[in-house]
């Protein structure tokens, strides 16, 4: 059997709220009134009922103001409003705000039940909609977490070896044998980066991270970001230089993530670099936004190539050799950043460089003391 | 030379297991290994060890983390130090590569991410066991 349908009447007329319960109460309806607004609105949050009659001339909280705070606390709730006056402005007005239909004053028996079944005829289809949604995101995640073990733990366990053996064979391997491990290391080790990024793309949904958004100085982002991509910047003899203004408003944001996008496009620049090259990494407020920007003096970007980059698997042409990557990593910058209210722009000139430039909304309070002292490379 | 650590590790993938024994090995530290988290228990409870090298992702899930936690329980081995090693970053928040992280199961305990590079895997392991033994020498 099907639980009885939940239903509430918000309306200050007892006689409307008898004839309601009256002729709805049969069959298979609850039917729940209350004659005043703040008692309803705390009435929707206990009983969830699937269809709510709201009349829209209260004493007290007026109709308007509890439909506004019914679709702000729970956006799918169905609302039918009351109207009095039977004004069709009104009933446009709360259609408007996101009532699903309206009942004009006075209204038969017939007219009712009519308008109740349409309701919970949509209430119904928007609770499948949720019910199917929430399981697509369960299976998602779940094949996620199963691809990510299956595919992680044997190139994990692979790469561990490897690593073992070299050093159990150091002093025994031959250069080139050495240099072979070394690239067996290097495919690997890319390997899981892209199964790692493949992951980032369909299975987190990155909107969760502004859950746990704290205030970020762009000094730490910029010096760890720099840390990090600095290893590979020293093989090619590229030079990174960073200079961040002090003081610089914080960023509200998730650090690891900033410092995410920003080793992409550090990575970028290095790997576009030519060797003996420069990149220049520079943050300064550009109110209210802070704006970092990464200049490398590469291979840059063809103009038709442009639009393309920051969308999934989008890579440029202009591929110097062994160059490797999956056209991944500034996809997920730029919806890093967007969950973070800003932008990343880019400005290039084939053979000549890149400009790659994040804006992020600056928080409005005390700007963070440089925290990072120089550094020396 | 004082006497060998000894390390136990709880890992229920053997090649995985034999890429990191060799680096300790080498590194003149003795290795148990328990390839499931009930034989892990048992040898916990058996023999004394310096240090605890523990999976997350074993069996039919986490259950290397109700290991970490049933160590935090017990007034005996919550002051042994435990390594977690695991290849499930995503799940464990947004963790970034290279940075301390501290589980907190029990008193002295990190995380890695497999796999983990020689130079990382026996500084770490370094770091966990003076970190223990500093804890243990203030304690009344």
């Amino acid at each position: 059997m099907q639980p009885k349908s939940k239903i509430l009447v918000i309306d200050d007329e007892e006689v409307v709220l008898d004839s309601c319960t009256q002729v709805l109460a049969v069959g298979d309806c609850q039917v729940t009134t209350t004659n005043n607004g703040a008692h309803g609105l705390k009435l929707v949050g206990e009983i969830q009922p699937d269809l709510i009659f709201l009349d829209l001339k209260m004493p007290g909280l007026s109709g308007f103001e509890v439909l506004g705070r019914i679709r702000e606390q729970f956006p799918l709730m169905v609302v039918i409003v009351i109207t009095g006056y039977a004004t069709v402005s009104s009933a446009t007005e709360a259609m408007k705000k996101g009532a699903f239909d309206f009942l004009p004053k006075p209204f038969t028996p017939e007219e009712l039940r009519l308008i109740t079944q349409r309701g919970l005829e949509h209430s119904r289809l928007v609770q499948q909609a949720v019910a199917l949604q929430r399981e697509k995101e369960i299976l998602r995640e779940n094949f996620a977490a199963i691809v990510s073990h299956e595919l992680k733990a044997p190139l994990g366990a692979i790469q561990q070896n490897l690593y073992a053996l070299t050093e159990e064979l150091a002093g025994q391997l031959s250069d080139d044998q050495k240099d072979r491990l070394t690239r067996l290391k290097t495919r690997l080790d890319d390997l899981l980066k892209l199964v790692h990024s493949w992951l980032r793309v369909f299975s987190v949904d990155i909107n969760k991270l502004k859950e746990t958004f704290q205030p970020v100085a762009v000094a730490d982002v910029v010096a760890k970001a720099v840390d990090t991509v600095q290893p590979h910047a020293l093989r090619k003899a590229i030079e990174i230089a960073s200079s961040v203004a002090d003081p610089l408003p914080r960023v509200n944001g998730d650090e690891g993530s900033l410092i995410e996008v920003l080793v992409n496009l550090l990575g970028n620049a290095v790997k576009y670099s030519f060797p003996n090259n420069t990149v220049r990494v520079h943050a300064e407020a550009q109110s209210p936004q802070v704006r970092i920007s990464v200049t490398d003096t590469g291979v840059g970007v063809a103009k038709e190539d442009l639009p393309h980059l920051f969308q999934d698997f989008g890579r440029g042409q202009a591929q110097p050799a062994g160059v490797a990557g999956c056209g991944l990593g500034l996809a997920i910058s730029r919806r890093i950043v967007e969950v973070h209210g800003g932008a990343v722009a880019v400005e290039s000139e084939p053979g000549r460089g890149s400009t790659f430039t994040i804006l992020l909304p600056a928080m409005p309070s005390a700007p963070e003391a440089n925290t990072t002292p120089e550094r020396k490379v | 030379m004082s006497e060998a650590k000894r390390l136990l590790m709880i890992d229920d993938d053997p090649d995985f297991v034999a890429g990191i024994k060799a680096i300790l090995v080498k590194a003149k530290y003795e290795v148990d290994v328990a390839y499931n988290p009930k034989d892990g228990l048992q040898a916990l409870k058996s023999k004394n060890y310096d240090l605890l090298l523990l999976d997350v992702m074993m069996g039919r899930g986490a259950e290397g983390i109700m290991i970490a936690r049933k160590l935090g329980k017990d007034p005996k081995l919550r002051d042994l130090p435990v390594l977690i090693i695991t290849g499930i970053r995503e799940q464990m928040a947004f963790l970034f590569p290279g940075q301390a992280v501290h589980p907190h199961f029990v008193p002295v305990d990190e995380l890695v991410e497999k796999p983990v590079e020689p130079k990382l895997l026996l500084e770490k392991v370094e770091a966990l066991l003076k970190t223990a033994e500093t804890r243990k020498a203030q304690s009344p």
